[in-house]
């Protein structure tokens, strides 16, 4: 069989070098290099083995995987060792999802194009890499490389207040990352696992003691927990994401986030099950605030961009709280949620950037009167905002709903919580539609233009797909479901 | 014992003596040429190197081993007290400093060719270097006492052989007096141990342990000696010394003293401390008497040299925060990687040797590296301020990527050496459990913090604007009134080589780091279970 996996990394690799090297071609080979990955993606799905019949892996309950030896001491085994499953094969058809539309959106990026591409595309390397690392050096590795592009993404091509951003932004994820590699480093090291491949972890942390588990799933969990971000880590996130380039919110958004969520299924629930036992009600109660919290906010805002990231917040935490169930259900919930909220998110924010290079303001209560101008603009963030509060036949939907039904399956009527919470996101989301896309114009250039084709046709895939995945939501979740843990109901 | 059986096992000692004895005679013969004595050293270092690393069983080498296997890491017989012994830590570490020097001296060869000094540097760097390998085989503690001053008086010479430059002579002075501060501090720990033990054999010393009449006078030797041996490896309180000597002296002989001597000091640290940690570690009941109370030794001894280890990584960092001057924030940063080395010898476990081994090979490369790019940099007129490196990388952009590697490695960017050498010792002090957890946390957490000085170099040679009349470009045509102009753009073919050289490594075993890592970690466990 093929090592498609690095093969794909390979490409990636390639593509990334190529495009900082790209000069003013730089936008030809990052599209160039989205594609390829997108069907190399394809052939991933394909050749998966996580449907009913397949043989078995190397590493138990993963799909392509490939292992070589890296480093081995007596005392220390690390592995080059990579692979699928249901939750990471989503993820990675969303990477290659949004770096298509992202590059697509940017093609008209001039200041210094090269960079720019190279560095998104870097990130997407990065995330796929944490996405098929099964080898704690080597996520650890991937999940470090994603900072630095998106340091330099904020830092250099982002809003009057970037230094600052791009700062807070790496000292947070910063030291979060080096609690959590001391809580890996411990995971492997107390557990006397005999490599730090992701299945000699997952056999030797079961003998754990629940009180070791529980300090180890706290330390995994402040490192997950600031990328996610839940409050009270979350302030990070609104600066970094009004001041970093469009192409950088939505990989931010899209992305970024989602390593969070990833890691914390991988690495922490799935290894240390006391001790997300024990954690449980200290979650539910970080979930239920993270929700409340991100939609207040929302409402408060005037700056669309940073409307969307405190909405973010609150999707974020609706993550949170699926995972905490630890059903299947529930876990089935934050994945489609996670891929969501990777597609409307950034769909968003290429329309909150459209906005502001066509109207020069991102102000709200500024804005009015947009449809007329530019309906093509106006009807994606529609969609957008529709999909993001949960309208069906959009792809929020069904992964709203599934997480509302987990949660009540599990905690009953604490599922009014985050229900209720809904309603503000909509009153929101429709207060926004309201005063900026429709009623009298005002702050509308005499030049104004609809979008540029390349930026409709950015947006104009994200949003084919929230209405493709929105209707047959079943293209993933049998995806998902094939995934070999906790017993779903298909294996 | 025959001659050849002495001579076999020195022959790299013995090929650095006589190049050492060469480079004088041509002084007196008046070949001062710096490619002629510059060349002969490097080739001494090379062939020596080749040597060393035959004999740690590399088997494309193996025709050039002159050390009988039988003799390396060989357990010593009941009753012999040998002055010294080969391990096959002792030979890693030999191949580091000649590493260091041949590093240096390449490099140095590119400096003017008609410059005075160049016999003289080049006979103290052969001779310091062989010093420094005479540290690596020694089990005595006077033997390592006097190789290290072999050393040392060879380096206060290095630092003061540019003998018109005022800072060169303040900074050799200074070195000097703390220098002989620290030998004395040293013999005088040496002294008490042998009025306890009767010896000053390491391995007989480190069989009696506890057993020995006046335990009081054990705790007071290695209290003298921590103190002795910290001057060397400039660990906090005893590293004022050390920004000064590395600030003053010549940018080669800054490479030199950063890069290799300074290792001297940790591996003195290995060879005396290790015993007293790992036999001592459990000694628990008995303990020894102080004011009347009772503290048993390996404990209190991990707790201190812990103890000194965050002191000095932390306390380096924050000063290379504030620093102004390139060769300074360098010397600072320095001061903090000891503090990591040091890291190793707290824990004492083969795993932590192995990793304090690998940082400390890290270390030569990037450290070495760095102050030999800060030379090429002033060579080329660029003013000492970091700030005056604006729009170095650039302009510049070989010295740029190459200086930027090796930033990235000293702040531990993963795909460099610098990187796995640090995740290698932390893991190593997680895996020890206990309190060395927080050794790993500490050091964690400085490596977080000195990303923020190593970015800032980062950002002023590539973000910032260079300074209107560039000093970097001007240093390689002007020619007529100074120096005549060097080839690669004024950098000379040995720096050039060189520079190019380090960045190589340092990416090439942060990608495969088992190369360097599977014979440094098998050392160690020789060392360890030898030791102990």
């Amino acid at each position: 069989m093929l090592p498609l996996i690095s093969i794909i990394l390979a490409t990636l690799a390639v593509g990334t070098v190529a495009t900082f090297f790209a000069g003013t071609k730089a936008r030809w080979v990052a599209l160039a290099t989205s594609v390829v990955f997108l069907l190399e993606t394809a052939l991933l799905f394909l050749g998966y083995s996580g449907w009913p019949g397949y043989s078995t892996s190397l590493v138990p309950g993963f799909s392509d995987t490939e292992s070589y030896s890296w480093i081995s001491l007596p005392w220390l085994h690390i592995n080059y060792t990579v692979g699928v499953d249901g939750i990471s094969l989503v993820l990675i058809l969303l990477t290659a999802i949004l770096q298509i539309a992202t590059v697509v959106y940017s093609w008209g990026e001039t200041h210094r194009p090269a960079g720019y591409f190279g560095l998104m595309m870097l990130t997407c390397l990065g995330c796929f890499g944490v996405f098929v690392a099964l080898d704690i050096l080597l996520f650890f590795l991937f999940w470090e490389a994603v900072l630095v592009p998106m340091f330099f993404l904020i830092g250099y091509w982002g809003g009057p207040n970037r230094r600052y951003a791009a700062i807070k932004f790496f000292v947070y994820t910063h030291v979060a990352s080096i609690v959590m590699l001391v809580g890996l480093l411990a995971l492997v090291f107390y557990s006397g696992a005999t490599s730090f491949d992701f299945s000699a972890v997952y056999a030797a942390a079961r003998g754990l003691s629940p009180v070791v588990q529980t300090f180890l799933f706290l330390a995994l969990f402040f490192g997950f927990a600031v990328k996610f971000p839940i409050v009270p880590f979350h302030t990070w996130l609104p600066d970094a994401h009004v001041e970093a380039p469009t192409g950088g919110s939505v990989l931010l958004a899209g992305l970024l986030l989602k390593l969070g969520g990833y890691g914390l299924i991988r690495w922490a629930v799935e290894v240390l099950p006391s001790g997300f036992h024990a954690t449980q009600p200290l979650l539910f109660v970080i979930a239920f605030l993270t929700i409340i919290w991100g939609s207040v906010l929302s409402l408060a805002q005037r700056d669309l961009k940073r409307l969307v990231a405190y909405s973010s917040i609150n999707h974020m935490g609706i993550v949170l709280l699926a995972i905490a169930l630890n059903s299947s259900l529930g876990l089935l919930a934050a994945v489609l949620l996670m891929f969501a909220h990777g597609i409307v998110s950034g769909l968003l924010f290429m329309g909150a950037g459209s906005v502001h290079h066509q109207y020069g303001t991102r102000d709200i209560s500024s804005l009015g009167g947009i449809t007329p101008s530019a309906p093509s603009l106006a009807t994606m963030i529609m969609a957008g905002s529709l999909a993001s509060l949960g309208l069906p036949a959009l792809i929020g939907f069904p992964a709203e709903f599934t997480a509302f039904l987990a949660t009540w399956n599990d905690l009953g009527y604490w599922v009014m919580i985050p229900l209720a919470v809904l309603v503000v996101t909509a009153a929101f989301y429709l207060w926004m539609m309201q005063r900026m896309l429709f009623g009298p114009p005002r702050a509308v250039p005499a030049d104004a233009h609809d979008l540029p084709w390349y930026e409709g046709a950015g947006m104009g895939l994200l949003v084919v797909l929230t209405v493709l995945f929105g209707i047959l939501p079943s293209l993933l979740v049998n995806v998902i479901v094939n995934s070999p843990i906790k017993g779903w109901p298909g294996t | 014992m025959t001659i050849g059986s002495f001579i076999g096992p020195f022959l790299p000692e013995l090929v650095l003596l006589a190049a050492a004895l060469l480079v004088f005679l041509l002084d007196v013969v008046k070949v001062r040429r710096i490619e002629v004595t510059g060349g002969i050293s490097a080739a001494a270092f090379g062939v020596a190197l080749l040597l060393v690393v035959a004999d740690l069983g590399f088997t494309p080498l193996a025709f050039l081993a002159s050390i009988p296997s039988s003799q390396i890491d060989a357990i010593p017989a009941v009753g012999a007290a040998p002055l010294w012994a080969f391990t096959s830590l002792g030979l890693v570490f030999q191949a580091l400093f000649l590493l260091a020097a041949f590093l240096v001296a390449l490099a140095s060869t590119s400096r003017p060719s008609n410059e005075r000094g160049a016999p003289i540097f080049y006979g103290l760097l052969i001779l310091a270097t062989l010093g420094m390998l005479l540290v690596a085989v020694a089990v005595d503690l006077i033997f390592l006492l006097l190789a290290i001053e072999v050393v040392s008086i060879a380096s206060y010479l290095l630092v003061a052989y540019a003998r018109k430059e005022r800072r060169g002579l303040e900074a050799a002075m200074k070195f000097f007096v703390i220098g002989a501060l620290s030998t004395v501090l040293s013999f005088f720990g040496a002294s008490l141990l042998f009025g306890a033990y009767g010896t000053t054999n390491l391995d007989v010393i480190r069989a009696a342990g506890t057993a020995v009449p006046d335990p009081t006078l054990v705790l007071l030797g290695y209290g003298f000696l921590v103190a002795g041996l910290a001057f060397k490896i400039t660990l906090v309180p005893f590293h004022a010394w050390a920004v000064d000597v590395y600030d003053g002296a010549p940018d080669d002989v800054s490479a030199f003293l950063a890069g290799g001597t300074k290792k001297i000091g940790i591996f003195a640290f290995f060879l005396v401390f290790l015993g007293p940690v790992l036999v001592l570690g459990s000694a628990g009941p008995s303990g020894y008497g102080l004011f009347g109370g009772s503290v048993a030794l390996g404990p209190s001894l991990q707790l201190t040299l812990g103890i000194l280890a965050v002191l000095t990584m932390t306390v380096g960092n924050v000063l290379a925060l504030l620093q102004k001057e390139m060769k300074r924030m360098l010397a600072y940063s320095s001061i903090s990687q000891a503090g990591y080395m040091m890291i190793g010898i707290v824990i004492g476990t083969a795993p932590a040797l192995g990793g304090a081994t690998l940082q400390v090979f890290a270390h030569v490369l990037m450290k070495t590296g760095a102050f030999l790019v800060v030379g090429a940099v002033a060579a080329l007129g660029v003013g000492p301020l970091i700030s005056d490196w604006r729009g170095l990388g650039s302009r510049r952009p070989f010295l740029g990527v190459a200086f930027g590697l090796m930033l990235l490695s000293l702040a531990g960017v993963p795909l460099t050496v610098g990187f796995v050498s640090k995740f290698v010792l932390f893991s190593a002090a997680v895996h020890a459990q206990g309190w060395f957890v927080w050794l790993a946390v500490a050091g964690l957490l400085n490596s977080a913090l000195s990303v923020y000085y190593y970015a800032r170099v980062l950002k002023v040679m590539f973000f910032d604007a260079p300074p209107a009349p560039d000093p970097a470009l001007a240093g390689a045509v002007v020619g007529a009134a100074g120096p005549p102009a060097l080839p690669v753009g004024g950098l000379g073919y040995g720096r050039a080589a060189t520079i190019a050289l380090i960045a190589v490594l340092i990416v090439l075993f942060g990608i495969y780091p088992q190369a360097v890592l599977g014979p440094i970690q098998s050392a160690a466990n020789h060392f360890v279970s030898v030791g102990a």
